[in-house]
């Protein structure tokens, strides 16, 4: 009963928001019978406090442009995907929605998305895109979508614990470990580096640095790849930090990314692999962390620096809208003019294009520039096959990172890993 | 039933006039015979949106390939029995699923009812301000929303600065590393049970003890006088006394302890990433929610709602049985 309880709610919670959205959309109707034509448009609200003065930015500028009026519906992140869903289900969903980069072919495969490649291709917008997000828009040779902005992981740092050892920023994976060892043996109350089981993302440059992937396409058919040599060794290596070398806690094989930041927030930690949109949290939640704290890519085996996930989102416009072409007037306008750089300004995320993204390279700051570089020259996304959003949503990788934390051999769980994961691309 | 309603309209029934009493008691008859269920319409037509329906579709669904294409299509293709077949082949479910479900429920059914009747016991022998004391902290125990609760249990025994591992590290019990209970499947299943026993035993304690205040004193002042000691006592008079609460509590709490979410869910490692602790329903939502096979996901939750079904059905046997003793 408690069960059904809960799931009856959440049916009328879910019906009360299909009323009011159905609401909504009969008085966007008749506004927009009235003074011309009307967008809606779907924005994540995401780790930015208040949008409200950009929406309104937008709103004007889509006005002067196009003459039509711009309804902004903010969703959740953590709704976002069903709602989506039901919107592809049920109609009453947006022209225009920003689409996760790792969903993108899973909708565009399923049917919902608008084929924009002839827009994109005549408006030159896509040269300019940094190639990862061009990849994660691409589905079966097609574009369904263009990458609005972006982030990416690197290592956080305690510099003054570095500082006060003596240490340097590392520059390969064996100086990474060096690291690793001298901050356990001279700062023993601290973790040198925990590696979380629950975050995949932050083992991707450990696999994709080693030469291995995740998955590989031949012709259309993806196949698991992380039992790979190469992969093998890659995560040998990032997991033998906290089995070896000690850099983790016992604690933290069932950790998530945000556990990390955690630990790091409570000075627990030397080093965690975080995202580009975190620092400015954790000395918002720490005030005593500001000033002691720096980043720098994830180090290439051998020296470089090591492919990083490159997540983000991407404009698409929903195959139900009844005015596709001006749906793409506004991507167009979100994405390439000032808002851009605006927006991914005031969420802490960097902008889509190469030429935006220098700038940012180029920056002063110790906790923008190592992103920045990070995403221009080691910028990855994850296999883009429609399926990959079913192999995170079985948490095949996470799964796996887990059980070689406690113990697991990497041999075995790797195998197993890439078994579920070949068996869910060749799914459906 | 029906005897309580007719003279209920007899009572209510004007002083009866000679020949005319007789097809007016009829008519009141029909209306007091459709009462209940005019009274009940509304409750009906909720149960029945609620709930009926749900079951309904969900039933349909398992018999469909239902994803994100048909989703969007409209237009999903009926496959027979073929996600029963994939839920049911293949060892995942025998060797981990329902092991880890019907263990786990069998477990804390009994721990429930035994900590709740001991909790019961001690109510009765206290005076009535201890009494009221234990029954406000076992209420709050029960009145603890399952995710505060969960998230209380998993504070108690995180493995790299909680109460447990500083206890036992404190008495030499644990190495200086300590110990991630959450990855292996007994001691997670072990945390989990401590939470959903301490959650739900108050409703068993609370339950008995209404029960026992209802066993005549004499009962046992006969039995004292006979000599028996309160362990003959209690298997003697109060368990044969107290028979069908016993058979009420422990049929709800197994339905209840069959399909707990929140509880697995929550904790580290359960909601996906340790495929070694999934439970019938957590593994329900991942295929459904997580993986968008609705169709998978429907049918498994259609297993899981027969087995609670046929629970139920030895539940309500118990009551009429009762009824019949009566």
């Amino acid at each position: 009963m408690r069960f059904i309880g809960k799931a009856g709610i959440a049916g009328l919670t879910a019906g009360v928001f299909l009323l009011t959205a159905c609401g909504n959309d009969g008085s966007s109707d008749s506004t927009s019978a009235k003074d011309g034509k009307s967008l809606t448009w779907w924005v994540m609200k995401g780790t930015n406090p208040d949008a409200t003065a950009f929406y309104a930015a937008a709103k004007a500028e889509f006005k002067a442009q196009t003459g039509a009026t711009l309804n902004v519906q903010e969703i959740q992140w953590a709704d976002a995907h069903d709602k989506l869903v039901r919107a592809f289900a049920g109609g009453g969903g947006p022209d225009v929605s920003e689409i996760g980069t790792t969903w993108t072919p899973e909708f565009a495969a399923a049917g919902g998305l608008t084929d924009l490649t002839r827009q994109i291709d005549s408006s030159g917008v896509a040269k300019d895109l940094i190639p990862a997000l061009k990849d994660s828009a691409t589905y079966n040779g097609k574009m369904y979508g263009v990458g609005w902005y972006a982030g990416t992981r690197a290592i956080v740092y305690r510099k003054d614990v570095f500082d006060q050892l003596g240490l340097k920023v590392p520059t390969n994976w064996a100086e990474l470990e060096q690291t690793v060892k001298t901050l356990k043996q001279k700062k023993p109350g601290m973790l040198p580096m925990p590696i979380a089981g629950g975050s995949s993302y932050a083992s991707a440059p450990f696999i994709w640095g080693a030469g291995g992937d995740f998955a590989t396409d031949s012709g259309g058919k993806w196949t698991g790849s992380l039992d790979s040599p190469q992969a093998q060794a890659g995560l040998t290596y990032y997991t033998d930090l906290a089995l070896k070398d000690g850099s983790s806690s016992v604690g933290a094989a069932t950790w998530k990314e945000t556990d990390l930041l955690d630990s790091f927030v409570k000075n627990k930690a030397v080093m965690v692999i975080q995202g580009n949109w975190t620092p400015k949290t954790a000395i918002a939640q720490n005030p005593s962390l500001k000033g002691k704290i720096g980043a720098f890519p994830i180090p290439g085996k051998d020296g470089g620096i090591a492919p990083a996930f490159l997540g983000g989102s991407n404009l698409a416009v929903l195959k139900s809208s009844k005015n596709p072409d001006l749906a793409w007037k506004f991507i167009k306008m979100m994405t390439t003019g000032d808002l851009s750089k605006k927006w991914a300004d005031q969420a802490g995320y960097f902008p889509s294009t190469s030429t935006q993204l220098n700038s940012y390279a180029a920056s002063p700051d110790p906790l923008v520039a190592p992103f920045a570089t990070t995403m221009l020259k080691a910028g990855k996304n994850v296999p883009s096959a429609p399926q990959w959003g079913a192999v995170e949503g079985n948490q095949t990788v996470t799964a796996m990172l887990q059980s070689i934390l406690t113990g697991t051999s990497v041999q075995k769980a790797t195998k197993t890993a890439s078994d579920a994961i070949t068996k869910t691309l060749q799914g459906n | 039933m029906e005897d309580v309603t007719a003279t209920a309209g007899v009572r209510t029934a004007p002083a009866p006039a000679g020949d005319a009493r007789r097809p007016v008691r009829r008519t009141r008859s029909l209306t007091a015979r459709l009462r209940p269920w005019l009274l009940l319409a509304a409750p009906l037509a909720v149960i029945a949106a609620l709930l009926l329906y749900p079951i309904v579709r969900v039933t349909y669904l398992s018999f469909q390939r239902y994803g994100l294409k048909e989703i969007i299509s409209g237009h999903p293709s009926f496959v027979g029995l073929d996600n029963y077949r994939e839920a049911l082949s293949g060892s995942y479910l025998w060797r981990t699923v329902l092991p880890n479900t019907v263990l786990f429920a069998v477990v804390a059914v009994v721990g429930t009812i035994v900590l709740g009747t001991l909790v019961a016991l001690l109510l009765q022998s206290l005076g009535p301000k201890a009494r009221a004391a234990v029954i406000a902290a076992a209420l709050v125990a029960w009145a603890l929303p399952a995710v505060t609760g969960t998230y209380v249990w998993v504070w108690i025994f995180d493995p790299d600065s909680g109460l447990v591992r500083r206890t036992l590290q404190n008495a030499g019990l644990l190495g200086p590393d300590g110990y991630n209970w959450f990855t292996d499947r007994l001691s997670f299943y072990g945390i989990a049970e401590l939470n959903v026993i301490h959650h739900s035993y108050p409703f068993v304690a609370i339950t008995l003890f209404a029960g026992l205040t209802t066993i005549p004193q004499e009962l046992h002042e006969a039995a004292r006088i006979d000599g028996a000691n309160a362990w003959q006592r209690f298997w003697q008079i109060t368990v044969p006394v107290l028979r069908p609460v016993f058979a009420v509590v422990t049929v709800l709490s197994t339905i209840w302890d069959f399909k707990v979410f929140t509880q697995i869910y929550l904790m580290p490692g359960g909601s996906g990433s340790n495929p070694d602790v999934l439970n019938l329903g957590v593994w329900s939502y991942m295929k459904a929610i997580n993986q968008n096979q609705y169709g998978l996901g429907a049918a498994i939750a259609v297993l899981l709602t027969l087995v609670l079904l046929a629970i139920t059905a030895v539940y309500l046997r118990v009551l009429f049985k009762e009824d019949e003793i009566a």
